[in-house]
């Protein structure tokens, strides 16, 4: 290099594409973090629920057994299991059945199975989720062919659920992540893959895809992201593959801007052994006792046609009434942030400044 | 339920809403600031609860995509906050779009600035494409400009991520005057060669400044495409006459070289352009291609964005004129994200459509003027 | 000088007409104008007239040697058997005949006044209409050039006319291999006889390709006149506008000095007011013109307009040279290789794809696979969180990217 050239800028680090994903960015905890927020999660709604029966009826929140953190995720988990149900019912892609599992997990890290019991939110998660994934299926279809179900009780929790999740719809799979190091995998020059490899490629992609499936059950995507889970799925089935895969990868990444380093081993084998213990359909026995309990302890003010929710509903709709009022009051007078009315109201099918909540 | 909705109450705060500034099928869209900064934004109001579906898709898509895109050629979802029933976006303001600077007669186009807007277009598509996103709406319209001149991609109301091998798709997409011929066939498996047509025809429209394959039907738009770029061979697009909507074409056109029409747009231009308008989608050009062309290295340099024309036309001038334009397609979502200063100029009155249009615009001018039209 | 551009503009020959030049002397550029008042046919015509004769300063005539130097109106011709012989200018020919004086006649016309005779080169037989004006200058060219225009006439078949591309193929190379032949002399006469064959065994084919041509030629002639006429509609109208406008402020500026004397009003009011009035008459008729106009109406404005664009351009910022990619985003392209094709279960639907369907819409498999090789990298290197977060940020908080950071 010649003495007169000034050496270049260097350049900005690039910025890895995972890492811009609403995924990476709100959806992502520690084991201790998850641990916590579950638990406050529980201790508020126990607080608040509490104190809604005490309002109405004093002493009688002493003889309720409320859910536990743990008692609610072992609800939510089996509801997961549901949905995996239903997809084979429905016939839906795999897309949306992962899609779906994570709303619902996603959901009830904002809220707690005493305000909303997971078999409604399921059903509506995977609505939304048939939705989102491009999969959509008239409401009318889908009620049709759940027992028990109507098209209101899906479509209520509709928007709720989105607004639990952030509207943050995209979702980061493992089982497109495991197909992709099945289609690698297979042309590796890796010395240790059995001649006949190709042949057996679809049995081993099956069994790691139960593996994958079974992961959907555990905390696995709010711990370690999907290429990881995949590459565990993967490595339980054929472990030795998988050393070679990772460690060709490895090699590679050493001059990219993300580097592979020796720690991800030890993530796969953390994934694994969460996929062997927690990866499975929880006990049914169990199940129904927390049921049984759920059904004492729900928040009244959600149930519907309760003295609560009754209550509720007229405090809601008398504050409606005020912030209409005012807003009729409010023509002509000095700067009204929304504008000055039409002469004549659009005939539109709904008015849209009817509930603005932004005064 | 109430933590969230806490959580989104106070995030509602940040930002302060002005005034309308456009409505569309599913939604409102307000001119509002930061309240930190006073940036400029745009807050779009989408109501929730009035499909019998529930929650709408195109909703639904523009939320999901825009979450995840963050590219300087593409708009910029800065929040979202929801109330009971309502989703709120806020989203970067964009003063105009490209369509009203092609209409506007009094700005002059340099092949420069052209050369411009393209890279930006294909520099935006091509992140999207990069991450797997096939936006299906390109038009002029949807191609918003900032004040410094920055072309940003917009309304990803239609956009979807690739399909799975095997998965349909539907081919009721894109406008019908940007739509590639594989669409109006009704291919249902298609790819992002449909993204790149739409560039093409927005290439030529920016040279011609008027719209290039104007059909006025369905049926006519390929027809009008046929009679443009001559009639495809089986061997030019191998399979086409299998696809569900085609027929036997009444005439032949015969292939008119590009010359003939693009008479002042130097040969490499006409290159990219001809390979944006591939008939076989498969060897149409990519988008990281088109950015490698010789075309954008060429002298002379794309204009520097801050130089690019501006337009200076009010947008709710634009609002009335939508309703007559002929080519909205039934699948639009609602306006762009773009609105003007009301107000703060005056415009002479120039034609006669122009001043009736500005005294319905009138009812949505928040400034208080006194003036009678 | 301008006959030289003349000439360069490739004037055609007319019968009878005299040189509109006048005679250069020998020091300046020679130029070649047909002059002579014979005909010859044959060649190369070209019907535009576009194309002009060949010529250059060693041109001699092979038979009496005399080249440009001595002859500057040295007009050499080509024979059928595509052998240069030179014809004298018509004023030399008139200079002889006045003198008396038989000087160096024309090597043709001595040749080949008298009727056919043989080509002192070669030893065909020739005649004097047989020669014609030289296009090319590689006799090769011209050679072949002439008999390929010939050979079109008679082999004008498409693609269509054949059931597939084999065929159509095959019977490009038989053309080529007649041409081959014709052009180098080879078995011409077996050629000739069956190129007369094919003439006997396609003639209603080639006749009614030679009337598609035709109509397609008349078509595109009638678009030709109609633009032309459109466009010429275009530039009266311009033209008559202009005429309107003049005529318009005239009277103005009439009524204004009119009214300036007659009225009692302040001088400085009226002018003011008219000026007014003026200008929003012509700002209305110039939206006018721009409205009904369609396409490109931009009036006379429009160069003034891309002189100020122009100026604005290379005075600010200046332009930077393209880069394609300006974002900072890495996908992880450099940590897999997509192959071409993958023998993968998922993508059996679009390997089958019998009726090339997804192929003619263009669905490619490759996006699809790419995306799963990126996923299958995408965040690998990421280490896992450990401990508790730090209580929720505030709301204020905002990350790197302008997001809210949520809880």
């Amino acid at each position: 290099m010649s003495v007169d050239s000034p050496s270049p800028a260097p350049a900005p680090p690039k910025k890895p594409l995972y890492e811009a994903s609403t995924q990476f960015k709100h959806w992502r905890y520690s084991q201790e973090s998850l641990a916590d927020v579950r638990s406050k999660l529980n201790e508020a709604a126990v607080a608040v629920i509490r104190q809604t029966f005490e309002a109405y009826e004093p002493g009688s929140s002493s003889n309720v057994s409320f859910l536990n953190a743990n008692e609610e995720h072992l609800l939510v988990t089996f509801y997961v299991t549901r949905i995996t149900q239903l997809c084979g019912h429905f016939r839906f892609p795999e897309e949306v059945e992962a899609t779906a599992a994570t709303y619902l997990k996603r959901f009830y890290l904002k809220n707690t199975v005493m305000d909303w019991h997971p078999k409604n939110v399921m059903l509506t998660a995977l609505f939304l989720a048939t939705k989102t994934t491009n999969n959509p299926i008239s409401l009318e279809a889908y009620t049709h062919n759940i027992p028990n179900t109507s098209p209101s009780d899906v479509l209520d929790l509709e928007f709720l659920i989105a607004q639990s999740l952030g509207f943050e719809f995209a979702v980061w799979h493992a089982h497109r992540a495991l197909w992709g190091i099945c289609l690698t995998s297979a042309l590796q020059q890796l010395p240790s893959i059995p001649p006949d490899y190709a042949k057996s490629q679809s049995s081993v992609y099956d069994t790691a895809l139960n593996h994958v499936r079974a992961s959907r059950l555990t905390d696995a995507e709010f711990l370690y992201t999907p290429s990881q889970i995949a590459l565990a799925a993967f490595s339980l089935t054929a472990p030795e593959i998988a050393q070679q895969w990772l460690e060709s990868k490895q090699t590679l990444s050493e001059s990219s801007p993300t580097k592979i380093g020796s720690g991800v081993l030890g993530s796969i084998e953390t994934i694994k052994s969460i996929i062997i213990n927690a990866g499975q359909r929880p006990e049914t026995e169990a199940v129904r006792e927390v049921d049984r309990r759920l059904r004492l302890c729900k928040n009244p003010e959600k149930v519907v046609g309760s003295k609560a929710y009754l209550a509720r509903k007229a405090e809601e709709e008398k504050k409606a009434e005020e912030r209409r009022s005012r807003k009729v009051a409010s023509t002509g007078e000095g700067v009204d942030p929304f504008g000055d009315e039409l002469d004549q109201p659009k005939p539109s099918l709904v008015d849209y400044d009817d509930d603005d909540d932004d005064d | 339920m109430d933590a969230v909705e806490r959580e989104n109450a106070d995030r509602q705060k940040r930002w302060a809403k002005e005034q309308k500034v456009g409505e569309g099928t599913y939604a409102v869209v307000y001119r509002g600031r930061e309240v930190a900064t006073n940036r400029k934004i745009a807050i779009k109001k989408i109501k929730v609860g009035q499909f019998k579906d529930g929650l709408d898709m195109s909703a639904i898509r523009e939320v999901k995509y825009l979450r995840e895109l963050k590219h300087q050629n593409v708009i910029e979802l800065l929040d979202v906050f929801s109330s009971k029933t309502n989703l709120n976006l806020v989203l970067e303001f964009l003063d105009s779009d490209l369509e009203m600077i092609i209409k506007d007669r009094s700005l002059v186009f340099l092949p420069a600035d052209i050369k411009s807007w393209m890279a930006m277009t294909f520099r935006g598509l091509e992140f999207c494409h990069r991450n797997h996103i096939l936006h299906r709406d390109l038009k002029p319209n949807n191609l918003l400009t900032a004040a410094d001149g920055q072309l940003k991609l917009a309304d990803f109301g239609l956009a979807r991520d690739f399909a799975d091998p095997g998965h349909k798709m539907t081919c009721q997409v894109i406008t019908r005057w940007y739509r590639p011929p594989e669409l109006l066939l009704n291919a249902r498996y298609y790819g992002s060669a449909v993204d790149i047509w739409s560039v093409g025809c927005i290439f030529a429209e920016l040279m011609l400044r008027i719209p290039y394959l104007a059909g006025d039907s369905d049926i006519n738009q390929l027809d009008t495409i046929f009679r443009a770029l001559g009639t495809p061979t089986e061997q030019e697009w191998p399979g086409h006459t299998k696809l569900p909507n085609w027929h036997q074409p009444s005439t032949t056109y015969p292939k008119t070289p590009l010359r003939d029409l693009f008479t002042a747009a130097s040969a490499d231009a006409l290159n990219l352009l001809g390979k944006c308008l591939v008939y076989e989608p498969r060897k149409r050009i990519s988008a990281l291609e088109a950015l490698k062309h010789p075309y954008f290295f060429a002298i002379p340099f794309p204009s520097h964005p801050s130089k690019l024309p501006k337009c200076a036309a009010q947008v709710a001038v634009r609002a009335a004129e939508d309703a007559e334009q002929a080519n909205i397609d039934q699948n639009s979502t609602g306006p762009g994200v773009r609105a003007a200063e009301p107000g703060s100029r005056k415009r002479k009155l120039n034609s006669p459509e122009e001043f009736r249009a500005r005294s319905i615009a009138r009812r949505l001018d928040f400034a208080k003027q006194a003036n009678s039209p | 000088m301008s006959s030289y551009g003349g000439w360069l503009r490739g004037k055609t020959v007319k019968k009878g007409a005299a040189s509109s030049s006048s005679v250069n002397t020998r020091s300046s550029t020679p130029h070649v104008q047909s002059t002579s008042t014979t005909i010859y046919g044959g060649g190369i015509k070209d019907p535009s007239g576009r194309v002009t004769e060949y010529f250059s300063m060693e041109d001699q005539c092979p038979v009496c040697k005399s080249d440009r130097y001595l002859n500057p109106k040295l007009r050499l011709l080509v024979s059928t058997c595509y052998h240069k012989m030179h014809v004298l200018s018509i004023l030399l020919i008139l200079m002889r005949v006045l003198t008396g004086v038989f000087r160096c006649e024309s090597c043709i016309d001595r040749l080949f006044t008298l009727g056919p005779a043989p080509c002192p080169i070669c030893s065909k037989v020739l005649r004097k209409l047989a020669f014609s004006p030289q296009t090319f200058e590689d006799l090769e060219v011209e050679k072949e050039v002439a008999i390929r225009r010939r050979l079109a006439k008679e082999f004008n078949k498409r693609l269509e006319d054949f059931d597939d591309l084999r065929d159509y193929n095959d019977y490009l190379q038989e053309v080529e291999d007649i041409a081959f032949n014709l052009i180098n002399n080879i078995d011409v006469p077996q050629t000739e006889a069956k190129i007369q064959a094919y003439k006997a065994a396609n003639a209603a084919l080639t006749a009614a390709n030679i009337q598609r041509e035709e109509a397609y030629a008349l078509a595109l002639k009638e678009q030709e006149d109609f633009d032309r006429r459109e466009r010429e509609a275009r530039a009266a109208q311009l033209v008559q506008e202009q005429e309107q406008e003049r005529l318009e402020r005239e009277r103005e500026q009439n009524e204004l000095i009119s009214k300036l004397e007659t009225s009692g009003k302040d001088a400085k009011k009226l002018v003011a007011k008219a000026r007014l009035s003026q200008q929003k008459r012509q700002s209305a008729r110039a939206s006018e013109k721009s409205v009904l106009s369609g396409g490109m109406g931009f009036g006379a404005d429009y160069a003034k307009l891309l002189k100020a664009r122009t100026n604005k351009a290379k005075t600010s910022v200046p332009d930077e040279p393209h880069v394609p990619l300006q974002d900072d985003w890495y996908g992880y392209e450099d940590l897999y290789v997509l192959r071409p094709s993958y023998d993968d279960i998922f993508s059996e639907a679009v390997r089958k794809d019998r009726e090339g369907i997804m192929r003619a819409g263009g669905y490619m498999v490759e996006e699809a696979w790419n995306r799963a090789l990126r996923s299958a990298m995408a965040g690998l290197e990421l280490e896992p969180l450990v401990g508790l977060q730090t209580e929720e940020p505030p709301l204020s908080a905002v990350d790197a990217g302008g997001d809210v950071i949520m809880a």
